[in-house]
């Protein structure tokens, strides 16, 4: 029998990004905020200094921040004619445990969606007609960029983003993405340095008549004293943001951000090493009662909670809730249910640029959001009409890392080892930067989530089975995005070679081995009508009124973006409304 | 079985590995040589010299030394017989299927079991990789990276080369605490500086930046210079310096 705990105001299951950012907001509104989170505690400050936190292969190829997989996994097929076996090792992506989740080995590319994203199905229905959605379950997420605009800014200021705006309110602005929505404010710091290959980026961008801007990067780029009172420093551009933790301040993360103003908090309470088995429900199902852990000594606990927040990651949320029975599974046969329905992943391809000896990209020197990017074919930021595709991507000329156990580019028709291989790699390394197309995912009625009949993790429970390939609307997508990724590089200057890699070609299956992105998307989508999501446009379960559920399982859709700018802004709309509307009346938001 | 030290085990690897073995300025300067005199942690002489033969074809000796010159077998030896070789991070729950290359490792081994079971089949005729002459040797190693003709019971092929070949890469460049890339020879070789990364006044500049390498261990390295690996590159593609 599980023991149980006295009661809590809420129960936050998860302590990453927006676990921490509910703590924080809830305990400030008055709630007793228990988290619960299955990793170990570390700090940026104790844990993650250099030069021990700078060892590639501890991190980047061992992967000590990011979840077990003897303990926790999932099951994989590309479709449902297929036995899926288990992830056994981590590849396609990285999800994380412990204080701060998969927020502390980010890399701090943090964007915000389009407006026109966040109503995909009505803009594209009006721009194109309704037939070029055909075949897939492209939805409107049930807020507009104006609703959620205040909370982007939020986030900016919690993570002092810095970059170059493209549109104060409204008004288009030099050197910024003309594209992005309104800001109600600019970026609170200056944009990061440029290095040799981005200031070639740029100037080839500019000259084909694009419209070339600096990533907006949470690498902060000066001190900077954040909107809860937390102090960031100058990023190092030292080339281990990825995969590892910042020891210098400079990344924002969970920790330093928002861990650290909210740990001396009286309604805050931490629990660690403890993983949240399931919720529970109350007798009518109507809603939840709390959560059951295996706590740190392995002891079964039940935390009851008048609140249920899953803050989980997309991937776990998905799987707490169906080992839990909240909400009706998808059924892929009758596209009924939800729980589980429009997975999706982001979809990515790169143009690699070898440069002769005249220009040195050193990419040892780099930083996870260094990037010099172009959103002209991005969302619908291009014309549709004739390409028999919707989404795109941004096309961003990255240097993140020089790491040398994984960084070997090597020109086309190089072997793939021995002499020559090994010649290659030494002429290339200080001479090339990467160009990535980092594309949207559209939901189809083919690819979900659901529990496996034959695997199980740790704890006995049944892995979460995820069937996934890339629909042939993002195949099109992709090759398109990546031809205009390698038209920039060849029109570059002192360029010897040029090699493209698309994840997502035509002929090719989704793979779970090599490293793509951690965007998983979808599973308890967002919207307004509960017979295609999840959560109401607040969040909030329509099954379980006091269940509320953070993350990117709430896209409808994968967005051309990194989910983090997107997924923390649903996260404070979201809070907005529980401390400002639920809590004092605890109440289904919406009519089902 | 007796255990031989390492060195002695590796002075037994043939013609084409022999060189490996003269002291050169970079063994010289190892700080990892006092590990030449201990037993092995894991392999066993053959398996050994089965690996630094198979790493030697992968990274071979040029103006940089090969993988086993550059303390790859020992980084392999400690890998296998610590938490990664062990399964650290490998789910090994059955039941256990072919699966697809999409689905990824389906192999019911840990990488330690996976090596050691296929260099046993591999060599269960009793011809050695060691014995092969430099072509052989190189033949051997392009039809195991193929995974073709090869039965090696529970053990597919691409995945043994798959994994050998990955540990030899993290052998030559991970930091030297982990006892590989011997005087920071994978560093050297492509320029990184290493581990103690500042840039801020560098990050936008076009130019080389001639930082001697320097590890976890702060023990700074030697030879490098940009310059250097400049000239070096310049010797062999003159038409290419800048
Ligand atoms: C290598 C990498 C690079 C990335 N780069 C970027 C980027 O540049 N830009 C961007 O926008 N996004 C990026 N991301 C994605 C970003 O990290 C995530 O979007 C973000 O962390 C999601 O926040 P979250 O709160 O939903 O989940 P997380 O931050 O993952 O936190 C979830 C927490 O819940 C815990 N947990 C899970 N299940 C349980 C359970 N049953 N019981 C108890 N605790 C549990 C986990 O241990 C974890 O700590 C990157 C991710 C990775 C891995």
């Amino acid at each position: 029998m599980a023991t149980q705990l006295p009661k809590t105001d809420v129960v936050i299951v998860g302590a990453g990004w927006t676990g921490l950012a509910a703590a924080k907001e809830l305990a400030d509104a008055g709630q007793r905020c228990v988290v619960i989170e299955r990793g170990d505690w570390r700090h940026d400050a104790s844990n993650f200094g250099a030069p021990e936190e700078h060892d590639e292969l501890k991190y980047a190829r061992r992967k000590e921040h990011m979840i077990d997989t003897p303990t926790k996994t999932l099951s994989f097929r590309n479709n449902a004619d297929q036995t899926a076996l288990p992830m056994r090792r981590l590849g396609s992506f990285l999800p994380g445990k412990g204080l701060g989740g998969a927020g502390i080995h980010w890399n701090g590319q943090l964007w915000r969606p389009l407006p026109s994203d966040l109503e995909m199905r009505s803009h594209y229905a009006d721009r194109y007609g309704e037939d070029i959605l055909k075949g897939m379950n492209v939805q409107d997420w049930g807020m507009t960029y104006d609703e959620l605009e205040p909370h982007f800014d939020f986030f900016d200021r919690v993570c002092g983003t810095s970059g170059v705006a493209g549109n104060l309110n409204g008004e288009t602005q030099d050197g910024g993405n003309p594209f992005e929505g309104p800001r109600s404010s600019d970026y609170p710091n200056p944009p990061m340095k440029a290095s040799p290959p981005l200031q070639m980026f740029r100037d080839t961008a500019e000259q084909m008549g694009y419209n070339p801007f600096h990533m907006p990067s949470a690498n902060v780029t000066r001190a900077y004293e954040n909107a809860y009172g937390a102090q960031l420093h100058p990023c190092t551009y030292c080339g281990f943001c990825e995969r590892f933790g910042c020891g210098y301040f400079a990344k924002a993360d969970p920790i330093v951000c928002i861990y650290d103003v909210v740990k001396d908090h009286e309604n805050f309470e931490l629990r660690m090493n403890s993983q949240v088995l399931r919720v529970e429900k109350s007798e009518d199902g109507k809603t939840a009662t709390g959560v059951t852990y295996v706590d740190e000594n392995g002891r079964e606990v039940f935390q009851p909670a008048d609140t249920v927040c899953l803050n989980a990651y997309a991937l776990w949320n998905v799987h707490l809730m169906l080992v839990s029975g909240l909400g009706t599974p998808y059924d892929p046969e009758t596209g009924e249910g939800t729980v589980g329905r429009n997975y999706a992943y982001q979809t990515i391809a790169a143009a690699s640029v070898f440069f002769d000896e005249n220009v040195w990209s050193n990419p040892f020197m780099g930083a996870g959001a260094l990037g010099m990017t172009i959103d002209d074919f991005n969302g619908d930021n291009f014309d549709h009409s004739d390409l028999g595709f919707v989404g795109g991507g941004y096309i961003s000329a990255n240097q993140t890392n020089g790491r040398p156990i994984n960084y070997h580019p090597t020109p086309p028709d190089t072997p793939k080892w021995g002499a020559e291989w090994k010649q290659a790699v030494r002429e290339n390394y200080l001479h090339h930067v990467g160009i990535v197309c980092h594309g949207s995912s559209v939901a189809v009625p083919q690819n979900y989530l659901d529990l496996d009949p034959t695997y199980k993790d740790a704890y006995g429970q049944p892995l979460l089975r995820m069937t996934f390939d890339f629909p042939e609307n993002d195949r099109k997508m992709s090759a398109y995005v990546l031809s205009k990724a390698e038209e920039i590089a060849r029109n570059m200057d002192n360029v010897r070679a040029v090699s493209t890699v698309n994840r997502a070609a035509e002929g090719e299956k989704y793979s779970i081995v090599p490293y793509q992105t951690t965007h998983n998307t979808g599973g308890a989508v967002i919207g307004s009508d509960p017979k295609t999501s999840v959560v109401n446009r607040y969040g909030q379960m329509w099954d379980h009124h006091n269940v509320f559920v953070f993350g990117a399982c709430l896209f409808p859709q994968n967005l051309g973006y990194n989910p983090t700018g997107p997924l923390m802004g649903l996260a404070y709309w979201t809070l907005d409304h529980m401390k400002n509307d639920y809590l004092q009346n605890p109440r289904p938001l919406m009519d089902a | 079985m007796p255990q031989f030290s390492r060195r002695a085990v590796l002075m037994q690897l043939g013609a084409s590995g022999l060189a490996a073995l003269t002291p050169g300025a970079a063994l010289a300067q190892n700080r990892y040589a006092e590990l030449d005199t201990q037993p092995w942690s894991y392999l066993d002489g053959n398996e050994a010299r089965f690996l630094a033969s198979m790493a030697d074809v992968l990274i071979p000796e040029d103006d940089f030394p090969s993988a086993s010159q550059a303390g790859v077998v020992d980084f392999i030896d400690l890998q296998l017989a610590g938490p990664y070789g062990q399964g650290a991070g490998l789910y090994l729950e059955g039941p256990f299927g072919d699966g697809t290359p999409e689905q990824g490792w389906q192999a019911d081994h840990t990488p330690a079991s996976l090596i050691r079971t296929g260099i046993a089949r591999l060599e269960r005729d009793d011809t050695r990789l060691v014995d092969l002459d430099a072509d052989e040797r190189e033949e051997f190693v392009t039809r195991l990276s193929e995974g073709k003709d090869f039965d090696l019971g529970d053990v597919p092929a691409k995945t043994l080369f798959d994994e050998i070949w990955a540990l030899v890469k993290e052998g030559y460049f991970a930091d030297p605490i982990y006892g590989g890339n011997k005087g920071y020879a994978g560093w050297e070789m492509v320029g990184f500086p290493g581990a103690h990364a500042y840039y801020p006044d560098h990050v936008d500049k076009n130019a080389p930046f001639p930082a001697p390498p320097r590890g976890i261990a702060h023990v700074p390295g030697t030879r490098h210079s940009a310059d250097t690996a400049s000239a070096l590159r310049g010797a062999d593609t003159p038409k290419e310096e800048g």
